[in-house]
């Protein structure tokens, strides 16, 4: 089927996956992404803190105040607040005039399946975008009741510890001791019996009564098919004798190590094969064994852990904000800096492309604030000639309809790549040059509009008026009254310091902050050396301070998105970094200014960021 | 002996909390499960059918002599280490009660009126299942922005096949009475501005502030076109009039629709910025034009410019938003929503019973009627003065001895007690012989009969329905005569009653009762300890040890140094945290003293001290009780304690209180200026920079380097003493 547009025509092209279906769609995802020139990937979210919805905490919200590092730290705030419910994923190739997408879409839910309180513990959930989501037809029964689990790479290893019995290797240990020799002659003793008597050929001609009597004597289990004893143990130490001296008896012993909830040993295994082929029999029934369990374990990471291997570009939207969300629930913890958050991305993505970023390539795209925006304008403005073609299709009958951003992101970035010469054009002859992808890759723009947003802004295009400022130039403001107006407490300011009298810019960040930008360079710096000396030396009592008002530089602002002080008001997070202990905060240092973009609409109000 | 056998106890209570997220009240034995199937009609209220349900109900309510409720919720402890605990402290175990019931979302809500009828000598119960759901339904702040869920609870409710799409596709929304004063306020001032501005400042002169030449096109633009739909009304007023632009983007942003029989402009996809401009363009150039706003179905503000012929139907607007003003305050009344039940239940003041209940008291009062009081005594009277009567049935079942000669000491879930207390009614095909039953009967009007469930374990609706069932029966056993009370029973007029009236356990473990009416908490008599006399001042908070430190291990560390006996009890939070009580209150700043002495030494003392196993990894941390009490009282809740310590703001790492309450915080050497040679003595200062105190703290801190010193000499002097 050839989709040009339109939700209705993409209805059950999105192959919908839960847990009943997934190892199936393993496989089949597995040759898909081998066979990919891209892979698309988008996701649906519990809630998004960069939203134009968190009205009750405008501050959190990414805004134009930002740099890449504290946008980076609210992106990762929100990425350990919320939780995934799906995640879609479409590997596409372009072949000739078309491009040959296979979209998936997988349902997702934390569930604790190991009873280890992984992957997730607790979750929020934003009620704005429940109810969208349900607006659009969500069946939230699918999700909790089907969705696919899993555990980030870091949780698997500590899951690992706890759970598989494995078979231990055995090292050169120190000499026994005492209470070592004690414990291995009364283990040893105890194998061997056990073993003989399995061994015994006149056993087996026993009654069950018998069987059952030599059972409770010698205290001898059944692993699979192959007789087994466990022996408890009380510490590593005892692990390491128990297994070499289960060795020393006979080749035919293998020892398995059961280990307790905490991850320590309980005791260990012995298990009794009859032959050598028995015993590699054995052993790779534990493989696979394992393999399940790791199956079990990984859900939905190996989908993650397939796109990772197999080096593809990926496509995706708001690229920061999708892969703290990708890194924290699927590889590990983020990192506390955007810096070694990207060099840990880059060792599993090597190729990111952010559409974001390729939109800010054609001029007029720059302003486009979401993907159907995008779309349109490409489709008015330019013609190329591209089309989606979906060959496997679901189920005729599904009508649901979700993950279809992931294809929307497809075509937007089909359109892009051939405009900006990514991918070869159809019509473009064979040798024409292209440009390599990588020229794109791994630079992420901060978006404070997420895709999956229902309640779309309403405005596409945003208005032209922004321009570069140091964050040197900017000053925090607050502790004036609540509800104080950006105008009012611009003409207020006025009459506390002259400073204010010159160029200046002011705005609300939230009901009880206000930042202000000098034109004049130096201009924030001189105001907050005084206001700093004024705190301390109360022979010079700044209006300011007896008024009440505070005031701190860029660097206030950037520790406290650093150390994670995200009280629901700006004004209280600020007073909570000045009390820390360490450094003087008022003054913004000169050495790491940066500069942002600052677009001179009013801040607070929310349909303008 | 009789030590390390306490430890390993502990240590498997460890285990236990941490593996089961307490829904203690609600396990229940796999025996007694399907005895819980039985059918009876509970009836599914959604948005759909809330207002002929909730009308039904009153009715209901008003002629019950009791109502039985029940709630499911996301989740109850936001972190493992927030698990209530025998070890707890009353306030404790109320900050942990408050954090649970702010962060996690009400889902479902069970109401159950029972009804004595004399003729039938049964009782006549009417269970309902109320879906809510905390949506947003006005344009103000509205119930919860944002809530919790515990994934264990999420996955328990989808076990007991809870419908997630009922609850947030047609979930009853409400507002807290709280929250409704505040939306009125907000939404009739709002309306109050706009009447003001678009009605009365015309004749004054209006500048436009226009600062940008951007905003300069854009108020022309709308000036333009103000203007040019205006024209075509007047040369064509029949018509339906479409503006067009040529740029199709800007077509969505302008479109004709009617407003109160007035052509008018629907102003969609502009930005507040824009919005205000257009305002101002208005009020200069067109007297004919009235900005209205009002409420859309989507909870959103919807922008209209309207269009009057002349100043009477100027006029006549004005009476239409007033007009709008109602509609709003009515929309307000229907956002309330879920909460008019509550008031329903508050206004008739009958007698409440619930099934360890304070919990599900604690969601009520912070969803529906405002924030939580700081502590569990304010709580518990203002509670009081809402519901005056309230019953615990798991008080009442575990207190009473002729309940719990009957009970056999069975399972405390309410299901088991339900089958066992009322197996007529749990399982009807059975044939019981005796006659003490209470009957119970329940009605479902015929009337949409398509909303009613048959009642299943685990669903709000049902288990107040057990509930109520259970508090008739255990009325009967302690000597009720219902027959003698007709037409109404007042249980506080019963004298066995009223000795269980308003007590409710504080939570499961608690082993107290607080009495609602005097917020006075009391160990309860029924309850069995498992610890020895817990003493708060002799307690010791450690956390960021090692992780491969057990419970075993801490003790042989701290014993060490302090003497076999010095120690009474160890508890472990979490993996990551631990209280240590002390045999002697001397002994809690001893201990901590030492820990920072050890620490900001680097001599081979330091590291060969029994004690520096614990301090391994430079991340341990020591306080005393208080300090566990503010770190649940932190609104933040990471999953392991020692990254709540850290989110909490703590960057000491040891805090000793001195005997006249003044508190001395020390951080370790590596966080002070380097080349700082002497014993690192850190004043954290408080929120507010005060000089005066400052040098009060300076002088204390030498009081503290001096014992310091002594105390050292004095550790040295007992390690040799124990050796």
């Amino acid at each position: 089927m050839v989709a040009s547009s339109g939700k209705h025509r993409w209805g059950g092209a999105v192959k919908q996956i839960t847990k009943s279906n997934f190892s199936a769609a393993l496989q089949q995802i597995k040759v898909h992404i081998q066979d990919a020139d891209f892979i698309a990937v988008s996701s649906q979210k519990t809630g998004d803190l960069a939203a134009s919805s968190s009205h009750r905490y405008p501050w959190r919200r990414i805004l134009p105040i930002d740099i890449a590092e504290t946008a980076y730290l609210k992106a990762k705030l929100a990425a350990e607040t919320f939780e995934l419910l799906q995640f879609a994923v479409c590997p596409f190739r372009f072949q000739g005039s078309k491009v040959v997408a296979f979209p998936y879409n997988f349902h997702l839910f934390p569930r604790d399946e190991l009873n280890l309180g992984m992957p997730s513990y607790s979750f929020s959930c934003q009620t704005s975008f429940l109810a969208s989501m349900a607006r659009e037809g969500f069946d939230f029964n699918v999700s909790i009741y089907d969705g696919i689990s899993y555990l980030s790479r870091a949780q698997e290893s500590i899951a690992k510890e706890r759970t598989t019995p494995r078979v231990y290797s055995s090292s050169s240990s120190p000499s026994p001791s005492v209470a070592d020799s004690i414990f291995i002659g009364r283990i040893k003793s105890r194998v061997e019996n056990w073993r003989n008597a399995c061994k015994d050929p006149c056993n087996m001609a026993d009654g069950s009564l018998a069987k059952s009597l030599r059972k409770l004597i010698l205290g001898g289990e059944v692993y699979g098919s192959r007789p087994s004893l466990s022996i408890d143990v009380c510490s590593d130490r005892q692990v390491q004798l128990a297994l070499e001296m289960v060795t020393h008896i006979s080749d035919d012993l293998v020892p398995l190590v059961v280990p307790d909830k905490s991850g320590g040993a309980k005791s260990v295994r012995v298990v009794l094969t009859s032959s050598e082929e028995d015993k590699n029999l054995l052993m790779s029934e534990i493989q696979n064994l394992e393999e399940e369990q790791n199956l079990k374990v990984r859900g939905f990471r190996e989908v993650i852990d397939l796109i990772s291997s197999s080096k593809k570009p990926i496509i995706a939207y708001n690229c920061l904000h999708d892969f703290t969300f990708i890194h924290s629930k699927f590889i590990s913890p983020l990192q506390p800096s955007l810096n070694e958050f990207m060099c840990s991305l880059r060792l599993v993505f090597s190729n990111i492309v952010d559409v974001s970023h390729l939109l800010k390539e054609i001029g007029p795209l720059r302003k486009a604030r979401n993907l159907p925006a995008a779309l349109s304008y490409l489709k008015r403005q330019f013609f190329v000639p591209i089309d989606v073609e979906i060959p496997q299709l679901a189920d005729g009958n599904s009508n649901n309809n979700h993950g279809h951003n992931v294809l929307k992101l497809t075509r937007v970035f089909a359109k892009l790549g051939i405009l900006l010469k990514i991918v070869p054009d159809c019509q473009t002859s064979l040798g024409q040059h292209t440009v390599p992808i990588e020229e794109y890759a791994n630079i992420f723009y901060p978006i404070s509009n997420s895709l999956q947003e229902s309640e779309a802004d309403d405005v596409d295009f945003h208005m032209d008026n922004v321009r570069k400022i140091s964050t040197d130039d900017l000053v925090f403001i607050w502790g004036f009254r609540e509800g104080t107006s950006a105008a009012e407490l611009k003409n207020h300011l006025r009459q506390t310091h002259s400073v204010f009298s010159e160029d200046i810019e002011l705005q609300l960040v939230d009901k009880t902050c206000a930042v202000v930008v000098f034109q004049k360079s130096g201009s924030a710096e001189a105001l907050l050396k005084e206001i700093g000396s004024g705190m301390t030396n109360s022979t010079a009592p700044s209006k300011i301070i007896s008024e009440g008002l505070k005031a701190a530089g860029y660097e206030a602002y950037k520790k406290v998105c650093r150390l994670g002080m995200w009280e629901a008001e700006l004004a209280d997070s600020l007073d909570c970094a000045l009390s820390e202990p360490s450094g003087d905060l008022t003054i913004s240092s000169g050495e790491d200014a940066s500069e942002i973009y600052w677009s001179s609409e009013s801040m607070i109000d929310l349909n303008d960021l | 002996m009789r030590s390390r056998w306490l430890i390993s106890a502990f240590s498997r209570t460890l285990t236990l909390a941490c593996s089961h997220p307490v829904h203690c009240r609600r396990f229940s034995s796999s025996a007694t499960a399907a005895a819980a199937t039985t059918a009876v009609a509970v009836k599914k209220v959604t948005k759909s059918n809330f207002e002929p349900a909730l009308e039904d109900l009153r009715l209901r309510v008003r002629e019950a002599d009791f109502v039985a409720i029940d709630l499911e919720m996301t989740g109850i402890t936001s972190a493992p280490w927030r698990d209530a605990f025998e070890f707890d402290r009353s306030d404790v175990r109320y900050l942990k009660v408050k954090d649970s019931a702010e962060k996690f979302a009400v889902v479902q809500f069970g109401v159950c009126p029972f009804r004595w009828d004399g003729a039938k000598g049964s009782f006549i119960a009417h269970p309902h299942n109320f879906y809510v759901f905390p949506r947003k339904e006005l344009p103000v702040d509205g119930p919860s922005y944002e809530f919790l869920c515990q994934t264990t609870s999420i996955d328990f409710l989808a076990k007991y096949q809870f419908d997630f799409n009922a609850c947030i596709h047609e979930g009853i929304s409400y507002l807290s009475r709280a929250q409704e004063a505040e939306a009125l306020q907000t939404l009739s001032s709002a309306y109050k501005d706009e009447f003001n501005n678009s009605l009365y400042n015309l004749e004054e002169h209006v500048e436009i502030p226009l600062l940008r030449t951007a905003d300069l096109i854009f108020t022309e633009r709308m000036k333009n076109r103000f203007h040019q739909w205006c024209d075509e009304l007047i040369k064509s007023p029949a018509k339906n009039y479409r503006l067009e632009e040529n740029s199709d983007s800007n077509k969505m942003q302008f479109q004709t629709v009617f407003f109160k029989m007035r052509p008018a402009v629907l102003l969609d996809g502009f930005s507040s910025h824009q919005l205000k401009l257009i305002r101002l363009v208005l009020r200069k150039h067109f007297k004919d034009l009235v900005y209205v706003r009002s409420v859309d179905e989507n909870a959103m503000w919807k922008k209209i410019v309207v269009y009057t012929d002349s100043e009477e139907d100027k006029a006549s607007l004005r009476e239409v938003q007033e007009d709008l003003l109602r509609n709003t305050e009515a929309r307000v009344r229907s956002a309330v929503g879920f909460r008019h039940v509550i008031d329903l239940l508050t206004s008739e003041e009958k007698l409440i019973v619930g099934h360890n209940c304070f919990l599900d008291i604690a969601h009520i009062y912070c969803k529906f009627f405002g924030p939580l009081p700081s502590s569990m005594v304010e709580f518990a009277l203002a509670v009081h003065k809402n519901f005056p009567r309230i019953i615990d049935t798991r008080h009442l079942v575990n207190s009473s001895h002729v309940i719990q000669y009957l009970m056999k000491r069975s399972s405390k879930s309410l299901s088991s007690i339900f089958s066992l207390l009322c197996p007529r009614i749990s399982s009807p095909s059975l044939h019981v012989a005796s006659n003490s039953y209470v009957k119970v009967e329940v009605q479902a009007d015929e009337t949409g009969s398509s909303c009613f469930n048959s009642g299943a374990k685990h669903e709000a609706g049902y288990d107040a329905f057990m509930t109520g069932c259970v508090f008739a029966q255990a009325c009967s056993h302690l000597g009720m005569k219902f027959e003698l009370h007709s037409p109404s029973i007042d249980f506080s007029k019963n004298d066995k009653i009223q000795n269980y009236m308003n007590l409710l356990y504080p939570s499961w473990n608690s082993g107290t009762v607080i009495d609602l009416s005097t917020g006075i908490e009391n160990p309860d008599s029924s309850y069995k300890r498992r610890y020895p006399q817990i003493v708060f001042s002799n307690i010791v908070l450690v956390w960021g040890f090692p992780s491969n430190i057990k419970p075993k291990d801490l003790k042989e560390c701290v014993c060490k140094v302090f003497g076999p006996d010095s120690i009474t009890l160890i508890f472990f939070v979490d993996s990551t945290a631990a209280l240590i009580q002390f045999s002697k209150e001397d002994l809690v700043n001893e201990f901590l003293i030492l820990k920072d002495n050890l620490e900001s030494n680097d001599d081979p003392i330091s590291v060969l001290h029994p004690l520096a196993k614990l301090l391994e990894g430079g991340n341990t941390h020591a306080a005393n009780y208080e300090t566990y009490r503010d770190i649940c009282g932190s609104s933040i809740s990471k999953v392991l304690f020692v990254d709540q310590a850290e989110a909490v703001g703590i960057r000491w790492k040891t805090k000793v209180e001195n005997g006249s309450g003044e508190t001395q915080k020390f951080a370790s050497s590596s966080e002070i200026t380097p080349g700082d040679n002497s014993p690192a003595v850190k004043q954290v200062i408080g929120k507010k920079n005060d000089p005066k105190r400052q040098s009060h703290h300076q002088v204390s801190c030498e009081d503290i380097l001096d014992s310091l010193h002594a105390s050292k000499l004095l550790f040295e002097k007992q390690v040799r003493s124990t050796r």
